[in-house]
């Protein structure tokens, strides 16, 4: 795992938009969800792309995370293209290169712990002791070590979100992508989620884009971007994060 | 993972899994006992016509054929003997005897009614029907003048055993004969039509009355019926060459109806298994498309995570094979059971197409078993193709936008 200290490659692109736009039809109306985004994320970041409810935030997320595909424009993954890619291509860039963390934790829920942190690894075809040895590790950052056994539904909900937060790292991605990930929890375990995430950022060298609505999550960001009505309206950059 | 996985989904919604399996284990049962049932019926039939007729017959073959009445085939008593010994000689062979049949008039002066008598050796139920004797006694020495009649045949006369009777019929010579002979028994015949019709008597006092010595038919009893076509040909073989007038008809050569008999009981069974194929096929397509639309989100989590469309299908699929696995295991194990129970209550039938009453059993071996088996497997399996596929086909998006 690389450590702070080697993010030699800090400022080198992980993901980019590139003119990214996104119609949905709804019948006879035309939706313009994305409007001609630009954007580039590199190494490192501890980016919030933050705006109100209908502003696009998921549907941005959706193209970084390699799950829906732009109307125009590109998404670049590591400086490449993406939209000539396969199905299969896209899903093994997003197996081995990105981490999820979603608003409602989306655990599995008959996978304990542990085998719900381990299943990414199933995906990559992880050797079975390295496993083991990644789960540990990434249960224990998230401070979980002791609940490898739980099923999802014994757990808080705090609780679930670091497990969601170990499984997106225990791939090793170059980016972590999270749609509100704390508008679930109370706004002290929001909190300790955010500072987790902080914490992370700063430990793997990882790429974090959050998306959210809520203003207390802002205060983390190195960089803050706006977005309302699909267009980043601004971005505001800050040189010691820390909690607003 | 992927099997660890679908089996805890499978036994996630326990109520649900159970209704499945409930169903799965009902037409199990059912498909493997008619699977056991039918193939013991077959056997049944066969045993009690085998115990009728022998494994094969010995005698004139237009008699034998149908095509001419046995008076009018006779085989000559010094023929019969050699017939008789040149059997005996046989290994496996259990045993053999003669019969004579005839056709007359059987009553009393209250009225008179048709009569199909067959002149049989009293020896053992094999030879003389002893076992079917429902009331009074089989019939004595091979002379007396005694006659057992079909239960139906006594009512309509109105005789129970202990009232004689008179009883006539053509000689073979053409001429008449009658002799007044005691009701002894009655016997049960699987036949109504036949058993309103049948006497038996003596073979002794058969032959008095019809003024012969000469016997209609040998039969033979083998201790395997299998063997009756080889046998049946090696005598075949042996009367030709020692020039002697008979021919050799094998159980099944005389009873043509066994075979569709069998045709009808196959088809009975296939329609059996298909009707528990869709039975299953389309409860557990229920179950399983509700139970899989349930879990779309998972499915977007796990696509969104990496996983293939057909990591997800096998998914699923895998769901569908542990529910057959465990549904037919349980079903063989209930139905097993069920059959066993059913044969430890030693029921006897007169299985249909035969006479001769047997035991009903209820076959329980591989083909009850595996069958059964294979079928849930199947129905399950194929039942989980269509919402696994509904489920596989969902863009990520699409699924994890789903509740
Ligand atoms: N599948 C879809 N079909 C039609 N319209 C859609 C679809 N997905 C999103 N939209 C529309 O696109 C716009 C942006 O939606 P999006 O979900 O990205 O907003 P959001 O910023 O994530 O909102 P929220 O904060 O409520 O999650 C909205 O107007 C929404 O109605
Ligand atoms: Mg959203």
């Amino acid at each position: 795992m690389q450590q702070g200290s080697f993010c030699y490659v800090a400022g080198t692109p992980v993901i980019e938009a590139q003119g990214l736009t996104k119609f949905y039809t709804l019948g006879k109306e035309t939706v313009r969800a994305l409007d001609r985004v630009d954007f580039t994320a590199t190494q490192g970041d501890f980016a919030v792309i933050n705006g109100p409810s209908g502003s696009g935030k998921t549907t941005l997320l959706n193209m970084f995370a390699l799950i829906d595909r732009p109307s125009e424009g590109e998404v670049l993954f590591e400086e490449k293209p993406t939209s000539r890619l396969t199905e299969g291509e896209l899903a093994l860039l997003r197996r081995e290169k990105i981490g999820l963390v979603f608003q409602t934790f989306n655990l599995i829920p008959v996978l304990s712990v542990a085998e719900n942190v381990e299943y990414p690894l199933l995906l990559t075809k992880t050797p079975r002791a390295e496993r083991r040895e990644r789960v540990a590790a990434r249960l224990d950052e998230v401070g979980l070590s002791g609940f490898e056994r739980r099923r999802p539904d014994e757990l808080s909900g705090g609780q679930r979100q670091r497990v969601a937060v170990a499984r997106a790292l225990v791939t090793e991605p170059r980016a972590v992508l999270a749609d509100e990930p704390t508008a679930n929890l109370d706004s002290g375990t929001g909190k300790q989620i955010m500072e987790l995430l902080q914490g992370l950022n700063r430990d793997h060298c990882v790429t974090f884009l959050v998306v959210t609505h809520d203003p207390s999550v802002v205060g983390y960001a190195q960089r803050v971007l706006t977005i309302r009505d699909g267009r980043i309206q601004g971005e505001e950059k800050r040189g010691a994060p820390g909690p607003a | 993972m992927t099997i660890k996985i679908a089996t805890r989904n499978v036994f996630r919604n326990t109520r649900r899994t159970l209704i499945s399996l409930l169903v799965i284990g009902v037409g199990l049962t059912i498909l493997s006992f008619v699977l056991g049932f039918v193939g013991e019926a077959i056997l049944a039939a066969k045993r009690s016509l085998a115990m009728e007729l022998g494994a094969f017959q010995i005698g004139d073959p237009r008699v034998l054929d149908g095509k001419a009445s046995g008076l009018e085939g006779l085989i000559p008593p010094e023929i019969a003997e050699r017939a008789l010994a040149l059997v005996r000689g046989l290994p496996g062979v259990a045993g053999a005897t003669t019969q004579v049949r005839f056709a007359g008039l059987v009553g009393d002066e209250r009225g008179s009614t048709l009569l199909l008598a067959r002149g049989i050796v009293p020896e053992d139920c094999m030879t003389d029907y002893a076992c079917m004797i429902v009331a009074g006694r089989g019939l004595g020495t091979t002379d007396a003048r005694e006659i057992v009649l079909g239960e139906r045949l006594g009512a309509r006369l109105g005789v129970a055993p202990g009232d004689r009777v008179n009883v006539a019929t053509g000689t073979v010579a053409g001429t008449l004969n009658a002799a007044t002979v005691t009701v002894v028994g009655l016997i049960q015949y699987g036949e109504a039509q036949v058993e309103e019709r049948l006497g038996l008597v003596p073979l002794g006092f058969a032959q008095r009355l019809l003024r012969t010595n000469g016997v209609e038919r040998v039969l033979v009893w083998l201790d395997d019926l299998d063997r009756s076509s080889p046998y049946a040909a090696e005598l075949n073989r042996a009367f030709s060459t020692e020039r002697l007038p008979l021919a050799v008809r094998t159980w099944d050569e005389l009873t043509p109806f066994f075979a569709s008999l069998q045709t009808f009981w196959s088809a009975f069974s296939g329609f059996t298994t298909l009707a528990v194929f869709v039975l299953v096929f389309f409860s557990v397509l229920e179950v399983l498309t509700i139970s899989f639309l349930e879990r779309t989100r998972e499915v977007g989590t796990v696509r969104a995570l990496g996983a293939s469309r057909g990591r997800v299908f096998a998914g699923f699929v895998t769901e569908g094979l542990v529910i057959g696995i465990v549904g037919g295991l349980a079903g063989a194990v209930a139905g097993a059971a069920v059959s066993l129970v059913f044969n430890s209550l030693g029921l006897t039938f007169v299985p249909p197409g035969g006479n001769m009453p047997q035991p009903i059993r209820v076959a329980v071996g591989a083909s009850t078993l595996a069958i059964p088996f294979l079928v849930a497997l199947g129905a399950t399996v194929l039942s989980s193709l269509y919402p696994a596929g509904k489920n596989a086909r969902l863009t990520v998006v699409e699924a994890l936008r789903s509740v």
